[in-house]
C-alpha cells in the first residue's frame, strides 16, 4: 500500500485497516471502506456497518521492488487484488508466501500485520494483509 | 488455594511464525560445539510481525474455538517482555483488531516468561468474581538474545491465547485449582535502555527454574490431595528441552505424560507464550475427563500452576482453528543473515 503515513488519517481508517469493516449500501450493495453519509454509487443514505469475510479469492497480484517511504527494509513485497464471495474487490499486501506460491483464483485468508513505521513519530502502523490458508 | 468452580477455558489458540533458524546455524556462525545444542531450531517472527500481531492471531483462534462474539469479551491482558512500544499498551490495539468493545479492562503484564500465566490468574479471577463473562489471557513474545550469547540459541517468537469464561461441561477445560510461588531471585534481567537481557549462567538452573517450578507443582498437587498419577499431562515452561524433562524426573512423572507438551525442541523458548503453547499442543490431543497440570516459570523469579480438567467441549471445538501441528508445518528455514535482518539486529 503506497499511502503516506499520517497519524490522523491512519487513526480514522483503523476500522477498515484493523477489521476490514466498512459501510455497505443497503439499496445497491456498494461497499465503502471509509465512513460516508451517502452511497457513492446510488446516493442512498442507508449505509450499514459490515465486516468483510476472512476468506477471499485472489484476482491478481504484482511484486513490488520499489520501496515506499519507511518500508525500505521489507523488499520485495507482494500486492494483490482480492475479491470477497459477494464481489467486493480490495487491494492489500500478501504475506507469508513467495510470489511463486500464488496463482489467480486461489483462496487467501485475512491476517493482521505491521504495514509500516512512521519515520519521525516512529508510530507503528498495523493493518490487514492476506496470506495462503493454513492447512 | 480453594478449589475453583467458577471459570473455565472456552477457547484456546497458539501462533507460531513460519520462519525457523537451526541452532546448528547459530553455532556455525559463532564457532560453538554443535553436539551440545539446547534445541533443534527456533521460530523467528517475520519483519511484519511482532507481539501485537501474533497476539491477535492466537486470540482470533481462541475466539473461533469459543464460538462467541468479540463484543462479549470484557478483559484482555497480554503478558510479554517484548512489547512493540515501551509506552503504549498492546492490549488496546489487539482489542480493536478483534472487535472487542471499549468497555474492557486491559493491561500489559510483565514477569519474564511467566507473564502469560499471570494474565490467566487475573482474567480467571475477573470471570470467577462475576465482573465479566469472558476475558482473554495472552502470552506473546519476540524474544531477543544478544548475538553469541547462550540465550540466542533459544530465544524465539510465538503467542498463545486462552479465552476464559464461565464453567461448563461444554468448555474446552475447566480450571480446578491455581497456585503461585514467587521470590526475589536475580537469575535474569534487563535494565531500561539496554537492548538485550543479562543472565547469570549456571545460576539459572537450580535456585531459579527448578526451585520455583518444583515448589509450585508440588504444592498445587499436595494442597489439593493429588498425586502424579491423578494427572494425565504435565506442561512445564521450557527454556530448553532438558529442564522440563529433568523437572519431570525429579517429580517422578513418567516421560509419556510430559513429552506431549514439549515444544522447545522445534520452536525454541517463546518466553511468555512458551508454557501456553505447550498447553495448546496438549489440548489438541487431550480427551474429556483428563487432567492437566500447567506450571510456568518466569525469571526474577516465580512459577504459576493451574490444574485443568478437560471438558466435553474439547471434541467439537479443537478443529475450529489451526492446531499446533498445522502451524508447525508451514516451516521456512532461514540462515543467520536473514535472521539478523528479520529481528532488527542489524544496526549501524
Ligand atoms: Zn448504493
Amino acid at each position: 500500500m503506497s499511502f503516506r503515513i499520517r497519524i490522523p488519517s491512519i487513526w480514522r481508517a483503523k476500522r477498515f485497516l484493523y477489521r476490514l469493516e466498512g459501510y455497505r449500501c443497503s439499496r445497491c450493495g456498494e461497499f465503502h471502506t471509509h465512513s460516508r453519509y451517502v452511497c457513492r454509487r446510488c446516493r442512498s443514505r442507508e449505509l450499514t456497518l459490515e465486516r468483510l469475510p476472512t476468506r477471499v479469492r485472489l484476482v491478481d497480484y504484482t511484486v513490488v521492488h520499489q520501496a515506499t517511504r519507511n518500508n525500505e527494509d521489507n523488499l520485495p513485497f507482494i500486492v494483490g487484488l482480492v475479491e470477497t464471495p459477494d464481489g467486493v474487490k480490495i487491494l492489500g499486501q500478501i504475506t507469508d508466501c513467495e510470489p511463486e506460491d500464488l496463482a489467480p483464483g486461489m483462496e487467501l485468508e485475512t491476517t493482521f500485520r505491521r504495514i509500516g513505521v512512521d519515520g519521525d513519530a516512529n508510530i507503528i502502523v498495523y493493518g490487514y494483509k492476506f496470506r495462503p490458508e493454513i492447512h | 488455594m480453594p478449589r475453583h468452580v467458577d471459570s473455565g477455558i472456552v477457547g484456546y489458540g497458539c501462533y507460531i511464525p513460519r520462519y525457523r533458524i537451526k541452532a546448528s546455524e547459530i553455532a556455525r556462525v559463532w564457532g560453538r560445539d554443535k553436539a551440545e545444542l539446547p534445541i533443534k531450531e527456533k521460530a523467528v517472527a517475520a519483519m511484519d510481525e511482532d507481539t501485537i500481531t501474533m497476539s491477535a492471531e492466537a486470540a482470533r483462534y481462541a475466539i473461533w474455538r469459543a464460538g462467541i462474539e468479540p463484543r462479549q469479551i470484557g478483559a484482555i491482558h497480554i503478558g510479554t517482555e517484548s512489547k512493540p512500544y515501551a509506552v503504549k499498551p498492546s492490549g488496546t490495539i489487539v482489542a480493536e483488531i478483534l472487535g472487542i468493545p471499549p468497555t474492557t479492562t486491559s493491561a500489559d503484564l510483565e514477569f519474564a516468561c511467566k507473564a502469560g500465566t499471570e494474565a490467566l490468574h487475573i482474567v480467571s479471577s475477573l470471570v470467577g468474581s462475576g465482573r465479566i463473562k469472558y476475558g482473554l489471557a495472552i502470552g506473546a513474545d519476540t524474544a531477543q538474545g544478544r548475538p553469541n550469547d547462550a540465550l540466542e540459541f533459544t530465544a524465539a517468537s510465538g503467542a498463545a491465547a486462552l479465552l476464559v469464561g464461565p464453567p461448563s461441561s461444554n468448555n474446552v477445560a475447566n480450571i480446578e485449582h491455581s497456585f503461585s510461588f514467587v521470590t526475589d531471585t536475580p537469575d535474569f534481567w534487563r535494565r531500561s535502555y539496554e537492548r538485550y537481557p543479562v543472565h547469570t549462567g549456571r545460576f539459572t538452573g537450580e535456585p531459579a527454574y527448578f526451585y520455583h517450578t518444583l515448589s509450585s507443582a508440588r504444592n498445587i498437587l499436595m494442597e489439593n490431595g493429588y498425586s502424579v498419577s491423578d494427572i494425565d499431562y504435565f506442561v512445564f515452561h521450557q527454556p530448553n528441552v532438558k529442564f522440563p524433562l529433568t523437572a519431570a524426573k525429579v517429580l517422578g512423572i513418567p516421560m509419556s505424560k510430559v513429552e506431549p507438551a514439549i515444544v522447545a525442541g522445534e520452536i525454541g523458548n517463546t518466553y511468555a507464550a512458551c508454557s501456553l503453547i505447550g498447553l495448546s499442543k496438549v489440548l489438541d490431543i487431550a480427551s474429556p475427563g483428563q487432567r492437566i497440570l500447567l506450571t510456568s516459570y518466569g525469571s526474577g523469579a516465580g512459577s504459576d500452576s493451574f490444574i485443568l480438567s478437560v471438558a466435553d467441549g474439547i471434541v467439537e471445538r479443537r478443529d475450529k482453528a489451526p492446531r499446533y501441528e498445522q502451524l508447525l508445518r508451514r516451516r521456512v528455514e532461514i540462515d543467520y543473515a536473514i535472521y539478523l535482518k528479520n529481528r532488527d539486529k542489524v544496526r549501524v
